[in-house]
């Protein structure tokens, strides 16, 4: 207990130095705009912005890459509430009530209790994960490579169940993932793969660029193909303090909604999309009233929105602890850390304390600047809204651009990103899904080695995955959302748009 | 499932086809001693089996008319828009150092908004100008990327 109270202090200590407050802040501000504004996501902006923290200190740049995802968190509900659009995935369940309570005039209490609803849910997260971080830490110094491949492939397998549209075509995105991993050259043989002679390909195809079309060009291509129309609720938007009825009738809501997020948000695989997803249906069941969920609940708006930011809260442990990304976002920010020359894994807490306690505090000093920055900046966020899209997509495209580029100051980047946009563009057109496409990509590398380093100290037995019981247990929750949807011919619990 | 999912399957079939062919040339290896292709090539064949099901699977049934399944490759009437953006994006990177990141991002723009959106050419001439210069003010001297100069950059050494 102690030892924790001295790490949050050193914590503090780090996040808030002058220049760390400041990325803090820029990352919150511009995680809000990116939530904001739709057809822009929290992972294709961290991508964008990732070459512009090259020349600052690691953890300053990770302060400012985990606020812009948080920040998203928070924007997107903006939008969810007043336009019925959502400016990120994780705030589609927002619309159904949000904007129904924005059409009786009361847009107010909605923005305020989502903005105050996801304040406290961040804070329950950090807390959490203040004490969960340094316990999961110690448990996977016990991993060795068989462990953390049953470990990746549980991740890999619990997306693609998670994920949008069939399973199937998740998991053959995943397995694509995995080859475009094997790009380049192979650490343990020296040898060069699927290169084909092409230049760009000998250093192996990143997880930035292809983020970056995956979730940034091809967005904009969709949104190209059908013209959309939208329209800002004009009216004044007033009273952004809940009353007390409205604290009454919602603060259970925020409190389960931050308990179950955080937990889906730990799981890989799983995060704020489903949390949000998996509140509303909560809510929705306990409420002594459920016809009134879609005629403007304000727990339908208090609980999804708690659960989106806490998750986001819970899926830095898997990233800090194991060194695992529960995500596509905490992907990206994996290879920010190592582009930084960080490793993320259970050693990340003793190399880097700086890094690892300062980017938990800087998350509790950022969800408070998020509650001042959100409300009454609100007017400014309707007003981003009226910028209109013919505008927004070639800023958007443009920033892909530059992005792509600044990596390593090569057009190679930017064709990648570029043929990762048209894929992304069809696979979204086809049904199928980018995340576990990513995800794999992340992963490839090191479930690769764990595999074959595996392999190499049972001498060729693959039951060496079976008898050593934390690999053990991975493997049998792998097989069990597999063999669900067999069994059951379930019904997607996400049918809903993703974005 | 779609019928459009049928050409999408054959087509992630011929790619699993295709890794398994140059995984299994660059050596499985033994089991005890995996090679640089042994992880790719039984990934290939997990690809290739899960597309033969999704075939299987567009014969199996009537396609349904589920509309919410994205899986539809519904008619498009934007393809030109779409095409030419894309066209335009491809010849932005093939001359973006040859030109400059200025002048590539003003003839982007111009031709996104004069003649894509098809806005008033003084409107679209001065946003372009615009964003060229200040998105080169902003990410070269207030973030320090190292954007291409181009055939500017002896013109940009007078000043």
């Amino acid at each position: 207990m102690v030892e924790i109270i001295q790490n949050v202090g050193y914590g503090f200590q780090v996040a808030l130095q002058p220049i760390n407050l400041m990325y803090c802040f820029a990352g919150v501000l511009i995680g809000t705009l990116v939530g904001v504004l739709p057809g822009l996501g929290p992972a294709a902006a961290i991508a964008l912005l990732l070459p512009t923290t090259f020349k600052v200190a690691p953890v300053s740049a990770t302060i400012m890459l985990a606020g812009i995802y948080y920040g998203a968190m928070y924007g997107g509900s903006t939008t969810s509430i007043l336009v019925n659009i959502p400016g990120e995935a994780a705030s589609v369940v927002t619309c159904l009530d949000g904007y129904q309570m924005a059409k009786k005039g009361r847009a107010g209490a909605a923005l305020g209790i989502a903005a105050f609803g996801s304040f406290i849910a961040g804070t329950i997260a950090v807390m959490a994960l203040t004490i969960v971080g340094p316990f999961l830490s110690n448990l996977a110094l016990a991993f060795g490579p068989p462990e953390y491949f049953s470990l990746m492939v549980v991740g890999i397998t619990v997306l693609t169940y998670l994920s949008s549209g069939s399973m199937i075509k998740s998991l053959m995105m995943a397995g694509v993932g995995l080859i475009l991993s094997g790009v380049g050259m192979d650490t343990i043989a020296g040898k060069y793969r699927f290169t084909f002679n092409i230049q760009s390909l000998l250093d192996g195809i990143g997880v930035v660029p292809v983020a970056m079309g995956l979730f940034g060009i091809s967005e904009v291509l969709i949104n190209l193909e059908k013209d959309i129309k939208r329209d800002v609720l004009t009216t004044k938007v007033k009273n952004l303090f809940p009353s007390i009825r409205d604290w009454a009738e919602s603060i259970w809501s925020i409190i389960r909604g931050s308990i179950l997020g955080f937990f889906l948000g730990i799981i890989p695989g799983g995060g704020a999309v489903i949390a949000s997803f998996a509140s509303y249906a909560i809510e929705k069941k306990v409420s002594k009233r459920p016809e009134e969920f879609g005629n403007g609940a304000i727990q339908g708006v208090a609980g999804p929105e708690a659960a989106n930011n806490s998750a986001a809260g819970g899926a830095f442990i898997p990233l800090l602890t194991l060194g695992i990304p529960a995500n596509p976002v905490m992907a990206i920010l994996l290879g920010a850390l190592m582009i930084h020359g960080l490793q993320p894994g259970p050693l990340l807490m003793v190399n880097a304390p700086d890094l690892f306690w300062g980017t938990i505090v800087s998350m509790y000093i950022g969800n408070g600047m998020l509650l001042v920055l959100n409300l009454p900046l609100i007017p400014l966020w309707v007003k981003v809204l009226k910028v209109p899209y013919y505008l927004l997509y070639p800023l958007i495209l443009l920033f892909c651009l530059i992005g792509s580029y600044s990596l390593e100051n090569s057009i190679s980047d930017v064709v990648i990103m570029l043929v990762f946009g048209v894929l992304g563009f069809l696979m979204k057109k086809f049904g199928y899904d980018g995340a576990p496409l990513i995800l794999a990509l992340v992963l490839g590398q090191k479930l690769e080695t764990s595999l074959r380093r595996a392999l190499i100290m049972s001498h060729g037995g693959f039951s060496i995955f079976f008898t050593r019981p934390i690999s053990l247990m991975f493997l049998i929750v792998a097989a069990i959302l597999i063999i669900i949807p067999i069994l059951t011919q379930r019904k997607k619990l996400s049918s809903l748009p993703d974005d | 499932m779609e019928k459009s999912d049928r050409w999408s399957a054959l087509f992630w079939l011929l790619f699993s086809i295709f890794i398994a062919y140059e995984s299994f040339k660059m050596g499985l290896g033994q089991v005890n001693q995996p090679g640089p292709g042994f992880l790719f090539f039984w990934t290939s064949i997990f690809i290739a089996i899960l597309s033969l099901i999704v075939m299987a699977k567009t014969f199996g049934r009537k396609s349904s008319k589920d509309t919410k399944e994205k899986g539809k490759a519904e008619g498009t009437s934007n393809w030109t828009k779409l095409i030419s953006v894309l066209i335009a994006l491809f010849l932005y990177a093939f001359f973006m150092e040859r030109l400059g990141f200025i002048i590539v991002t003003f003839l982007l723009f111009l031709f996104l908004l004069g003649f894509i959106e098809r806005k008033r050419w003084w409107y679209a001439l001065l946003l372009s100008v615009l964003v060229a210069v200040l998105s080169y003010l902003l990410f070269e001297t207030g973030l320090k990327s190292q954007l291409p100069k181009g055939i500017l950059e002896s013109l940009m050494y007078k000043f």
